[in-house]
């Protein structure tokens, strides 16, 4: 179970970021908003697409739907106010990077399968939207959670939970303990990121 | 047979290793306050565990993952879901009684009706008849009730070759493997087959991998701390089977501040008097 919502975890996150986004639909309704990514995701979500190609389109996605600033600042937690200006510069954009590159990769498994939003309701900052990853065999559906931030108008995606399991909360798990074991050092955290997004070390 | 436990069920027999690892918490416990760190991950044992973590990942890459792409080529796809609903059918008397001890009685009705409708139509499990009529197969065990009778956790472990749990959560599995009926009826006279609970447990274990072969590997690919990474998706998972499906699954939204604070000095220093403290949980 764990180990398939770590799968469905990725794919919530893919489907989000892969589809390609409909400003003036998210405005209206954050509801519509996550079905058009969701429904659009799975049309785009091909075997077919190469590597650099889902990464650079999981990028854009990001940029689009998601609250990658706020997201990256999330998962920085406390360790955000011990940043450097400096660091806190690249940190975002290694982040941006980390993201793309991590999640991208996990897309190619999930094609086939039926996406569909449940409800959606006002959250103080802005919505909460929940879908289902609708499975063949009579398999329990997958509950994915969008958690979205509006301002002006204006939505963007700040966590997604796939079976509760939410990208932000692991993230910043992942990157708090890398932190401590870098002597409380964000420097370290940077540089580990530099490493893994630069190539070499995604391997 | 829940999610991270590999070959759960071979281990619920081995109690002097469990009674080991559980002495081995118990002592920890006084440990648990010693460093702030520690506090948030709940980790005292993160040395041992992250030993007993890449043991763990050496037995899986040489061993358990050969076998589960093996297990994977040579038994095709209705075979594979033939054996994991037969699996799940198994489950299915622990897992009423779980939805029982929990006072989830819509939950144990559908177990219940799972159980019998499997049983007799799905030909003794291997379909999952109530499955395609709506009624979907759903874990529970005694680790996730004593959780929602609000036992704690307690600190993060590693088990050898079983992998992520806890106390609570190694305890029921542990407590699970004795009143397991299917257990009972096999180990019992006149049958004593002791072998049985092991291979059930070893064959439910790899289906298990087999499922998550190119997943796991891809996260272990792209994370920075596979082991932190793990800790956290194991304990964010089971606490979202605690809370089932109340509304949204959803973690609260813990630290989620930035509305108010874009970076503006009074802010800024504002956590900074206590960073971290609120946010964390």
């Amino acid at each position: 179970m764990l180990r398939r919502s770590v799968l469905t975890a990725a794919f919530a996150i893919l489907v989000g970021v892969l589809a390609p986004a409909l400003p003036a639909a998210a405005a209206a309704d954050p509801a519509a908003m996550i079905s058009t990514l969701g429904s659009r995701a799975l049309e785009v979500l091909g075997k077919g697409a190469t590597q650099a190609q889902r990464t650079e389109r999981f990028r854009e996605l990001l940029r689009e739907d998601f609250d990658v600033p706020g997201i990256a600042r999330f998962v920085l937690g406390r360790y955000w106010n011990t940043a450097t200006e400096e660091q806190r510069a690249e940190y975002v954009k290694l982040f941006e990077d980390y993201i793309a590159m991590a999640y991208a990769t996990r897309l190619a498994e999930y094609t086939g399968e039926t996406f569909k939003v449940t409800g959606s309701r006002p959250d103080a900052d802005g919505a909460i939207v929940s879908s289902q990853i609708v499975r063949p065999g009579g398999a329990a559906p997958v509950k994915v959670d969008w958690r979205l931030t509006g301002r002006n108008g204006v939505y963007k995606i700040s966590d997604v939970a796939v079976d509760g399991i939410s990208m932000a909360v692991t993230q910043r798990s992942e990157f708090a303990s890398v932190i401590q074991h870098n002597g409380g050092q964000v420097q370290g955290l940077i540089t580990m990121l530099r490493q893994k997004t630069s190539g070499n070390g995604a391997r | 047979m829940t999610k991270f436990s590999f070959l759960r069920c071979a281990l619920l027999d081995l109690t002097v290793v469990s009674a080991l690892i559980l002495g081995g918490c118990a002592a920890s416990n006084t440990e648990q306050q010693v460093a702030t760190y520690e506090e948030e991950f709940n980790d005292p044992l993160e040395n041992v565990n992250r030993k007993i973590f890449d043991f763990n990942q050496f037995v899986d890459r040489n061993a358990i993952v050969p076998v589960a792409k093996a297990y994977r080529a040579a038994l095709p796809d209705p075979v594979r879901d033939s054996l994991r609903d037969f699996l799940n059918n198994l489950r299915e008397p622990l897992v009423f009684v779980n939805d029982t001890l929990q006072g989830q009685f819509k939950r144990a009705g559908e177990t219940m009706g799972r159980f019998v409708i499997n049983s007799t139509i799905g030909i003794g499990g291997v379909v999952d008849v109530a499955g395609r009529w709506g009624v979907p197969y759903h874990e529970e065990d005694l680790g996730l009730t004593l959780g929602a009778w609000g036992v704690p956790e307690g600190p993060y472990l590693v088990v050898p070759i079983l992998g992520p749990s806890t106390p609570r959560d190694l305890g029921g599995q542990v407590a699970e493997g004795f009143g397991d009926p299917w257990n009972n009826i096999v180990t019992g006279n006149p049958w004593t087959l002791y072998w049985i609970p092991f291979v059930r447990g070893g064959v439910s274990g790899i289906d298990t991998r087999s499922r998550y072969i190119e997943t796991l590997a891809d996260i272990e690919r792209t994370s920075l701390d596979y082991y932190a990474t793990i800790r956290s998706l194991y304990r964010q998972r089971r606490t979202a089977l605690i809370r089932h499906e109340q509304e949204e699954n959803l973690p609260p939204k813990a630290g989620f501040t930035r509305r108010e604070d874009r970076g503006t000095p009074s802010t800024v220093a504002r956590s900074a008097v206590g960073p971290g403290v609120v946010s964390e949980h």
